[in-house]
């Protein structure tokens, strides 16, 4: 039985300390998915609360033999949808000057609060699956099988998606060159 | 980033978001908070969980005409009955005509009915399940627009929702309405201690 597994025998024999546990080993790698899926931190915040309480509530439907985090994972995306969806209209406001980090692919500098907004503002312009299918890919490093299960969709269109993130950002950098 | 031809402005941004987020030490706080103010959960029996995971069965067309015809007549007769219910169209689903009434197989076993003509996968998503889409597949009658799946709940009140193709949540036209939380139209349902609804 893994670390994970353990945890949740411990949950579900009343030991409630034991989902801390699995809060802490999953909180930050699920933080990273969800504010770059959402672009902010008050709505990736949101969505892991919800996220682990659901999770917690569920526990007793947990299949010990699906992996916990992929499970958990499964929540999440739904989670950030859901916010996605609720929130797509808002209008976001960007403060950074874009013009100021046209050469990031060339500096070798450390990662700074401006690099981390400009990724965010460029991965926000991604369509929504567009996104979440390039995060899960390249980010979250899944195979597409692994993204097939977790999202229910095929992995010939996943794969679609991924290309179509990929090109998409390609495009952009073409624009930011000739302007 | 594992394509050795990706181009380096797509490599330069994965990189870069794979990159940890700082996180607050009291949100995971305000999570545990929730989460012991919730009921411990317990593990369910194997047996009774085997026997109520969901299973697609395979009908001969005959045999699904007439579950399909009987099924729409219980709706129709149900819509008959609870014609002053809080009855809205279903979001993304504009020409789902029916309002199939959810049929309580026992005081807590509940067969779940939806309209989805248009749709390619419908499944229930609820408290119960943890509002995950994967969880609960509905099955599509063979030749018809009826989706059903059915499931054992706990007695008491659940919120649930059908969501079309992955992404759009339909509230039950069927049911009352859950109040609005602004994450897609949700219905109500009582289930046990000889609750019909």
């Amino acid at each position: 039985m893994n670390d994970d597994a353990a945890d949740v025998q411990r949950v579900l024999a009343g030991d409630v300390d034991a989902y801390a546990a699995l809060v802490d080993r999953y909180y930050d790698r699920c933080a990273r998915f969800a504010v770059r899926m959402l672009g902010n931190r008050d709505d990736a915040e949101d969505a892991l609360q919800v996220t682990f309480v659901r999770a917690y509530r569920a526990l007793d439907r947990y299949q010990e033999r699906d992996r916990f985090s992929a499970w958990l994972y499964r929540i999440l995306v739904n989670q950030c949808r859901s916010i996605a969806a609720r929130r797509a209209h808002r209008e976001r406001v960007f403060v950074r000057e874009e013009a100021l980090l046209l050469n990031a692919p060339e500096r070798s500098t450390g990662w700074t609060g401006e690099d981390e907004e400009f990724v965010q503002r460029v991965l926000s312009e991604l369509d929504p699956l567009l996104r979440e299918a390039f995060l899960l890919k390249y980010i979250e490093e899944m195979s597409y099988e692994e993204m097939s299960t977790l999202t229910g969709v095929g992995v010939s269109a996943l794969k679609m998606r991924v290309k179509r993130a990929c090109d998409r950002l390609r495009e952009r950098w073409e624009r930011i060159k000739h302007d | 980033m594992t394509d050795s031809d990706q181009h380096p402005y797509v490599e330069w941004i994965a990189r870069e978001a794979q990159r940890p987020v700082v996180t607050d030490q009291a949100a995971r706080e305000r999570i545990m908070l929730a989460v012991r103010a919730e009921p411990v959960p317990k593990r369910r029996s194997r047996v009774w969980a085997r026997v109520f995971e969901p299973r697609a069965f395979r009908l001969s067309p005959v045999g699904s005409t007439l579950l399909a015809a009987g099924l729409v007549g219980i709706g129709v007769i149900a819509g008959g009955v609870l014609n002053n219910r809080d009855v809205r169209p279903p979001v993304g689903e504009p020409k789902a005509p029916a309002v199939v009434q959810q049929l309580p197989v026992s005081d807590t076993v509940v067969k779940f009915v939806f309209v989805a003509p248009q749709a390619s996968k419908v499944s229930v998503v609820g408290d119960f399940n943890g509002w995950d889409a994967t969880t609960t597949p509905m099955v599509r009658t063979p030749n018809s627009s009826l989706w059903t799946v059915t499931l054992p709940l706990t007695t008491g009140r659940h919120v649930y929702s059908f969501v079309v193709d992955g992404s759009s949540w339909n509230a039950d036209p069927a049911a009352p309405l859950a109040p609005d939380d602004g994450f897609g139209p949700k219905s109500v349902r009582i289930v046990g201690r000889g609750f019909a609804l």
